[in-house]
């Protein structure tokens, strides 16, 4: 028998957050301002310096797990605005990424939390039971066969109404249309990348998914997009559920690592973070660690290739000029999380007369937040307005934004009548010569 | 003891039961501010949204005896927001309304969870700005503005809190609210607002505030000078006041600092080199253009290595960037330090950092210094490693470099405030007398005591029965100032 | 009655002898030149401060100097010129030869507040007697300090009423290279609209006055009907033409460079007649003119005005009449603001305060913490103390 190696305070020894990451915050508070549930609460334990400071006392023990902790670092959105805020360079980001898994091991949750927990992490991994849920007609009479659904529905029928609330109509062309298994470059070609088509995505936002393949190979890329691809693994991953998360990202190395090409390719922030993590997430893998980091390295998000296609020669197709304001928002994943910032911004510039404006209150996340919109509806819907509120202050013409959960949450609140895009919907239609889409 | 449950349930009538934290491990969060070494679990946290629910939980507080600590951002330095066991801390986050920007009398009224930086904001729409702006401007919050009068970067040109506040309302120890100050800076009888700005929270809770907005300066010049010496870089500030030349801002890193700020924000200032000089000048464009020209002519004098001069608001953003950022940049060298806030009369910078430097080197610590070079207020970061046992010696060093500051004439305090953390050292500023009548002033306000206590004028439970003796201050040897 | 007791220290010591070696009801004078606030109440006697006098420490690289309170500040500007240096303060009666305490105790200020603040912005460190003889210091000799209370703001406006100031240490401003007056003729009612492009604009303004071309004596037009507006900018040499004649075209047409004796004109309005009683008087700079001109007696030629167009603070000087100042009281705290009663005609028996502010029962706690015995000033504060 081997004795498992003891924990440190209140967490289980399985990676509990490094004391030398808790030491490095000097408690400033620079993070407070740009924390969402600091800016909606107010309330230290839910800003960032807060919650560190309570992960801080449970490392050393004088408090548990189970209750206030676990609360507080279940209502942090992990939208990642306070590492990018932080002097000290406080890694917030890996803290919150050891501690979210020891709650799951270590926290009892309530049954209804539970349930509602695993219904969401039964549908949104798999693109055919997303698909399901998609069309039009009751959510649990697509989904009884899903077992984790069937549960939430017995016991609790108004939380399985607010999910299915959440998701937006779409036809049945778009949510079984898939993309070509290769595309080639259109003229000499500048690189070679593989895409990653993402779940909801492709569901919800299949036509972003085309879009982006005709930008890619206009500017002079051949794209591949492996039919056997799974789910990236970064719902679960941001939500603490580390088994199956790894699972997923483990597949993901093996679909995409014997491709022959210079880049892993996403568009969706949320995967591209998670992606750019898995070297992190796999180093005690002796077997994964190696090809965690090989892959790794290889994932782009889209922006960061055309940027660099841009820096290297110039856009390769012409552009047809887009007269009006856009409102870029940046996504907590690309922009927080990945620290891409410049090159969206770029590709868009790349439009000729568009005039690109930036948000009041930029760095604050509009709610989506993985599932959090699923989980802590009220708060979500109370960033949702306020982004929403920030956007029209601005007065654009269209908005952009590169996660598919921010095109959902914002779309919520802000309405049909403004244009809601993702940015290569908007280079395509410029390329093209094509009128710009609505959504 | 704990408060017991009627008292309570006499605070969640007051304010909302769900504007209270009564959960032990929530209000452990709230067991320091900024300034980490001090740490008190308080029994309630109370959140009110409105003056009127702040007066309503003072009131309580007075009827039962309950000790009461205001906290805004929890920014502060110097342990002032530090709660008091068995008492309350209130916590005016949820007081972040801006109720007036009148760009007419240029002037904001605003609550006070409202950041310092927020107040800029509102009025930029306008051609307006607040001109006090502390380092932690994005964060700190103007009630804790005004509770430490604080200062920033720019107040050589443009002064402190209290020199832009025209009104604030209190409320008083005793639940009731008044204001002090008023729509022009008249006001009828003893300037009560200029006693309270910079008390520390010691007299009240600040519940509204009025300032004043000034136009946004046309021009704004900021240079960034390298020099081989400290002392090169201090000849150039006296020299630009020599000159009659009052410069927005003068700020100096030495080369701890510049490593520390350079690594967190990449700014462009040049590692390895003995001290940077952060000079900026700002007004009607022909003003700006001739001075700054003088200033430029006056680094060159001194043997300045490089000058850069900002090109673009980005280039002026980066330049701030790196200096604002440089306490909180001092983790990334150290992994822990101790912050100091002394000040000594601008023409004994030169002295007080060697002596600075050689009491470093006897204790075997580093000491990084940013200091506000125009106005003579230090900043030393103490460097050190709990881990390794270097605590003691180092708030041992901390400490006497603040008694060093009033040695050499000058203070304990320049911006931070007194809070826990100095107030032992008030006698060696203060004579027994002059903060007896300190405390007259405060018991006229508090007569019970209850109003963050504790904080800037030492008591027998925090320093020892005998607080340290006074000695003549150096002063008062040279004839300059007399005691009696 | 029989006469007060005349004491006159010369230092520290001597004062905390003078209040000790008294007792009784006590008055602090100086210079003599403002009998403002309140009718003082018969007292035992009187401390005169005007041997209080001289430079303790003067360091013109700091930028400070530390003087006894009954220094004129007159002699002290004229002492810190030789260093280029100067307490920018500009009160009226400071060519009177007002001491430095005596300025501080009445919270007096001239048009040059708008940019450097009033004595409560200048002064940095304080050494007080109390009634009881206790000797306090508070603030010290760096501009920037937050150590402990400032009890220099506490002795700002206490009119002598809390303690005896001593010393004074003083944050110093540059003399300035050269300045340049603008002025611009134009009715009390449309002076804040030709400073606005002034005040809100780039200019660094030091200070911007309106004052009337009325001083009361009946010769001209009413006083709110003719008028003076008059802006001043501090410059070095090379920048003054410039700014000036950029400033002319901000003022618009009518505009002109006037000299500097403009300002003496003004500050004649701002002490008023010996018939004439004066009010000092604050509001928000909006509804000032509004306010100025309704007071009783305002729109005639027996009256002075001056307005601090972006500061909020007036001066009123009316026609003696105590129900006039009791009513000009009331308007004053109706619209808001403060006002104060200062030279008057002997024995007018008007009201120097209006209603009390709300901080009023914070003040009598100090009043009765640092004075237990009310020997301090008794009267400048009457009805309020």
């Amino acid at each position: 028998m081997t004795t498992a190696p003891a924990g440190r305070g209140a967490f289980d020894a399985h990676r509990p957050p490094e004391r030398d990451l808790l030491d490095d915050c000097v408690h400033c508070g620079f993070c407070l301002p740009t924390c969402p549930t600091y800016q909606l609460w107010g309330e230290e334990m839910d800003s960032p310096r807060g919650r560190i400071y309570l992960m801080n006392l449970a490392e050393k023990g004088e408090i548990g797990l189970q209750g206030p902790f676990h609360e507080h670092i279940d209502r942090c959105l992990g939208c990642m605005a306070c590492v990018t805020a932080c002097p000290s360079g406080v890694q917030y980001d890996r803290l919150l990424e050891s501690v979210r898994p020891q709650l799951e091991r270590n926290v009892e949750r309530s049954r209804g939390d539970r349930l509602f927990r695993n219904a969401i992490f039964a549908l949104f991994p798999y693109k055919r039971r997303l698909r399901a849920a998609a069309l039009p007609g009751a959510l649990y009479q697509r989904l009884r066969g899903v077992p984790a659904v069937r549960r939430l529905a017995a016991r609790l029928p108004g939380r399985l109404g607010a999910l299915e609330s959440l998701l937006p109509p779409v036809n049945v062309r778009e949510a079984f249309a898939t993309l070509p298994a290769h595309t080639p470059a259109v003229g000499e070609r500048r690189a070679r990348v593989a895409l990653l088509s993402g779940c909801v995505q492709d569901v919800f936002f299949h036509r972003v998914n085309e879009a982006t393949v005709r930008v890619l190979a206009a500017e002079g890329c051949d794209v591949l997009v492996p039919r056997d691809q799974v789910c990236c693994g970064a719902l679960e991953l941001h939500a603490g559920r580390e088994d199956p998360a790894l699972g997923r990202a483990r597949r993901t190395i093996e679909t995409f690592e014997r491709l022959d090409v210079d880049h892993l390719v996403t568009n969706v922030a949320g995967c591209g973070s998670s992606m750019k993590e898995y070297a992190h997430l796999l180093a005690d893998d002796p077997e994964w660690v190696e090809r965690a980091r090989v892959f790794s390295a290889r994932v782009r998000d889209v922006h960061e290739v055309l940027a660099d296609l841009l820096d290297d020669g110039g856009p390769r197709a012409p552009r047809h000029p887009f007269r009006g304001r856009v409102a870029y928002h940046d996504a907590c994943h690309l922009g927080h999380a990945q620290r891409v910032r410049t090159q969206p911004r770029a590709v868009l510039r790349s439009i000729p007369e568009l005039e690109l404006v930036e948000l009041p209150e930029a760095e604050l996340c509009c709610g989506s937040a993985g599932i959090y919109n699923l989980v802590a509806p009220e708060a979500a819907a109370q960033l949702g307005e306020r982004k929403a509120a920030n956007v029209r202050s601005v007065g654009p013409t269209v908005v952009v934004t590169a996660n598919p959960g921010c095109l959902l949450q914002i779309g919520r609140h802000l309405g049909t009548d403004l244009p809601l895009l993702h940015p290569m919907q908007l280079l395509d239609a410029s390329i093209r010569g094509t009128a710009v889409p609505v959504r | 003891m704990a408060l017991d449950k009627t008292i309570h349930s006499a605070f969640a009538r007051a304010t909302g039961p769900e504007n209270v934290i009564d959960d032990p491990v929530r209000c452990r969060a709230y067991e320091c501010d900024g300034l980490t070494g001090y740490r008190v679990v308080p029994d309630l946290v109370l959140l009110p949204r409105d003056a009127a629910a702040v007066a309503a939980a003072v009131r309580v507080c007075a009827e039962h005896g309950v000790a009461f600590v205001a906290r805004g951002a929890g920014t502060g330095l110097s342990g002032g927001a530090l709660p008091v066991a068995d008492g309350v801390v209130i916590s005016l986050s949820r007081l972040r309304r801006i109720l007036e920007i009148d760009p007419v009398n240029r002037r904001a009224v605003i609550e006070p969870g409202v950041t310092n930086l927020e107040i800029t904001a509102a009025a930029a729409p306008h051609g307006l700005y607040y001109a006090p702006d502390p380092s932690s401007q994005q964060v700190c919050t103007i009630g804790g503005n005004v509770a430490e009068n604080s200062g920033g970067a720019h107040c050589l040109k443009y002064g402190f809190t209290t020199n832009h506040v025209l009104a604030t309302e209190v409320v008083l120890p005793d639940g009731s609210i008044v204001t002090f100050g008023g729509d022009s800076p008249e006001q009828a009888g003893p300037d009560l607002r200029g006693v309270f700005v910079g008390s520390e929270g010691t007299l009240g809770i600040t519940t509204k505030i009025t300032v004043r907005l000034l136009p946004t300066p046309e021009t704004v010049r900021t240079l960034l000078a390298d020099f081989p010496s400290i002392g090169a870089a201090g000849d150039v500030v006296s020299d630009i006041v020599a000159a009659g030349i009052v410069p927005a801002a003068v700020e100096m890193m030495d080369t701890l600092a510049i490593e520390a700020a350079e690594q967190a924000v990449h700014a462009g200032y040049t590692v390895g080199v003995a001290a940077a000089l952060v000079v900026e000048l700002d007004g009607p464009v022909e003003e700006c253009e001739v001075q700054f020209d003088q200033v430029k002519r006056i680094c060159d004098r001194h043997g300045c290595t490089r000058l850069h001069i900002a090109g673009s608001a980005e280039e002026r953003a980066a330049i701030w960037r790196g200096r604002k950022a440089a306490f909180a940049a001092v983790g990334r060298i150290s992994p822990d330090y101790f912050v100091q806030d002394g000040v000594v009369p601008r023409t004994r910078l030169g002295e007080v950092l060697d002596r600075i430097a050689a009491m470093g080197k006897a204790a075997g610590l580093r000491v990084a210094n940013v200091f506000h070079a125009g106005d003579g207020n230090l900043h030393p970061l103490v460097l050190y490693n709990a881990a390794a046992g270097e605590t003691e010696r180092a708030e041992r060093l901390s400490a006497q470099i603040a008694e060093l500051c009033v040695e050499l004439g000058g203070s304990l305090s320049g911006e931070h405030g007194i809070g826990t953390d100095k107030a032992c050292s008030m006698p060696k500023m203060f004579s027994r007398d002059d903060l007896a009548v300190m405390q007259r002033v405060r018991d006229a306000f508090d007569p019970d005591g209850l109003c963050n206590p504790g904080k800037v004028l030492p008591t027998p439970r925090l320093c020892g029965e005998r607080p340290g003796p006074y000695r003549p201050h150096p002063l008062e040897e040279a004839g300059v100032i007399e005691r009696l | 009655m029989s006469t007060p007791t005349a004491l006159r220290p010369t230092d520290l010591r001597g004062v905390r002898d003078a209040v000790l070696d008294s007792a009784g009801p006590l008055a602090i004078a100086g210079a003599g030149t403002a009998a403002w606030a309140g009718d003082l109440h018969p007292v035992d006697a009187v401390l005169d401060t005007t041997g209080l006098t001289g430079v303790i420490a003067h360091n013109p690289g700091d930028m400070t100097v530390s003087a006894y309170a009954g220094t004129p500040l007159r002699e002290l500007n004229e002492t810190l010129a030789a260093h280029g240096q100067r307490v920018a303060l500009d009160a009226a009666r400071v060519a009177r030869g007002a001491t430095i305490g005596g300025l501080i105790a009445t919270a007096d200020a001239g048009p040059a507040a708008l940019a450097r603040g009033s004595m409560r912005d200048l002064v940095i460190g304080a050494t007080v007697v109390l009634a009881d003889g206790t000797v306090a210091r508070s603030g010290g000799h760096v501009i920037k300090n937050v150590a402990g209370y400032d009890l220099a703001k506490l002795l700002h406006g206490s009119y002598g009423t809390l303690g005896v100031l001593v010393e004074v240490v003083l944050r110093l401003h540059p003399v300035p290279k050269q300045t340049a007056t603008l002025a611009l003729d134009c009715p009390l009612a449309e002076a804040a609209g030709r400073a606005a492009p002034v005040l809100d604009g780039p200019y660094e303004p030091v200070a911007v006055e309106w004052r009337s071309h009325s001083s009361g004596d009946g010769s001209g037009p009413a006083a709110t009907e003719a008028g003076r507006l008059l802006v001043r900018i501090e410059a070095t040499p090379d920048a003054l033409g410039a700014r000036a004649r950029r400033l002319l075209r901000a003022l618009g047409s009518g505009a002109t460079e006037a000299g500097a004796q403009e300002w003496a004109a003004h500050a004649e309005r701002v002490r008023g007649r010996p018939e004439q009683a004066v009010l000092r008087l604050g509001a928000r700079p909006s509804t000032l003119p509004g306010l100025l001109a309704a007071l009783p007696g305002a729109a005639t030629d027996a009256a002075a005005l001056t307005l601090g167009v972006g500061t909020g603070v007036a001066t009123a000087a009316l026609p003696a009449s105590a129900e006039d100042v009791v009513a000009a009281h009331h308007a004053v705290h109706a619209a808001g603001g403060t006002s104060v009663l200062r030279d008057r005609p002997a024995g007018l028996g008007a009201p120097a305060w209006g209603p009390p502010p709300s901080a009023l029962r914070v003040f009598k706690a100090v009043k009765t913490a640092l004075d237990p015995e009310a020997r301090l000033g008794p009267g400048r504060f009457d009805p309020w103390i």
